[in-house]
């Protein structure tokens, strides 16, 4: 072992001897020798400790390249789950957007419907009418006519009575049933 | 040789390349690196103005962006010129090259700028050509890209 009462050059060739080589920049405090054996060993450690950084050197850097790459997938990585977090936004917005004009076409249509049931209606309630007042009409000046001629009026007066009966109750009946209807249609709405 | 090197980083790892770096190429015997301004603030705020004799590192590596400290490079290096006195050799090492704040660096006393990169021995020995000149002073602010 080396004692503190060894030369440095003593305390150098015990290390020597058990092939301890000194490391770090301690090696650069020690003066340059004539002496061969020292010479030599200071060499060695010399040689040693910078292989050993070289070596070091070499792996931090590929650490340091290899961290520097991860952060980068990292950002990349981040930006990608931001952008699909943007793209899953959009498509459930254009999604609600599309529900939207569905449910407002589906309404325009349900309304197209109503107007044409609404008109067609219509359009059976004013033929009704124009046939129960034109029948009437025709019937009425019939019974007046055969009146005014003063021929035997009993059957037409029987027919006009019927008939007026059963037009005024068909008129009724039209009414009740686009009553009826109307009603449903503002229910079920 | 330098004898006293101080290297002011966030990055652990740049310290580890640092130190090698620099004893592979001869080019300190001592380097103490630390992580943050605030922690190389409190040191030299203690060095002076309080005991200007104080031994102080001979030359000061500062990065410009120090994550997690008060502080970027330029701060600390105007704080080390003007208010603790201006003895050391001083200088930006970052991955930045920006004109702007080299010029900033420039107007606080910065005598370098080593753009950091995977191969930094070049630069680093570079700089240790010109130590003498930021030494006395004679040699011009420097790039070394």
């Amino acid at each position: 072992m080396i004692s503190s009462k060894d030369t440095v050059k003593e305390a150098i060739l015990k290390a020597k001897s058990k092939k301890v080589y000194i490391e770090g920049n301690f090696v650069k405090l020690l003066a340059k020798t004539s002496d061969t054996e020292v010479k030599d060993y200071i060499e060695e450690c010399k040689t040693r400790d910078i292989n050993q950084r070289r070596k070091r050197l070499d792996i931090t850097k590929q650490v340091q390249k290899q961290n520097k790459e991860l952060e980068e997938a990292s950002v990349i990585k981040e930006a990608l789950v931001i952008e699909l977090q943007n793209s899953l936004e959009a498509t459930e917005a254009a999604k609600k957007e599309a529900e939207e004009l569905r449910d407002k076409a589906v309404e325009d249509l349900d309304t197209l419907q109503k107007r044409t049931q609404f008109e067609l209606i219509n359009l059976i309630v004013r033929v009704a009418l124009w046939i129960i007042l034109g029948v009437g009409l025709l019937t009425t000046i019939l019974y007046i006519y055969v009146l005014s001629i003063g021929i035997d009026s009993t059957i037409i007066e029987s027919t006009w009575s019927n008939l007026f009966g059963i037009l005024l109750t068909n008129s009724f009946s039209i009414v009740g049933t686009i009553m009826g209807v109307k009603y449903a249609t503002d229910k079920s709405n | 040789m330098i004898d006293t090197l101080m290297l002011i980083d966030d990055e652990n790892l740049f310290h580890l390349v640092f130190e090698d770096a620099c004893s592979m190429l001869d080019i300190a015997l001592s380097i103490e690196a630390l992580d943050s301004s605030d922690e190389a603030n409190a040191k030299f705020k203690k060095w002076f103005p309080d005991d200007p004799d104080h031994e102080r590192p001979q030359c000061v590596f500062v990065d410009l962006n120090i994550v997690g400290s008060s502080y970027d490079g330029i701060e600390m290096i105007r704080k080390i010129n003007h208010e603790y006195g201006n003895g050391c050799v001083i200088g930006i090492i970052s991955s930045s090259s920006d004109p702007e704040e080299i010029e900033k660096a420039k107007a606080v006393g910065a005598q370098f700028w080593i753009i950091k990169s995977d191969d930094i021995e070049p630069r680093l020995q570079e700089f240790h050509r010109d130590y003498e000149g930021y030494v006395n002073k004679t040699a011009p602010f420097k790039i070394y890209r």
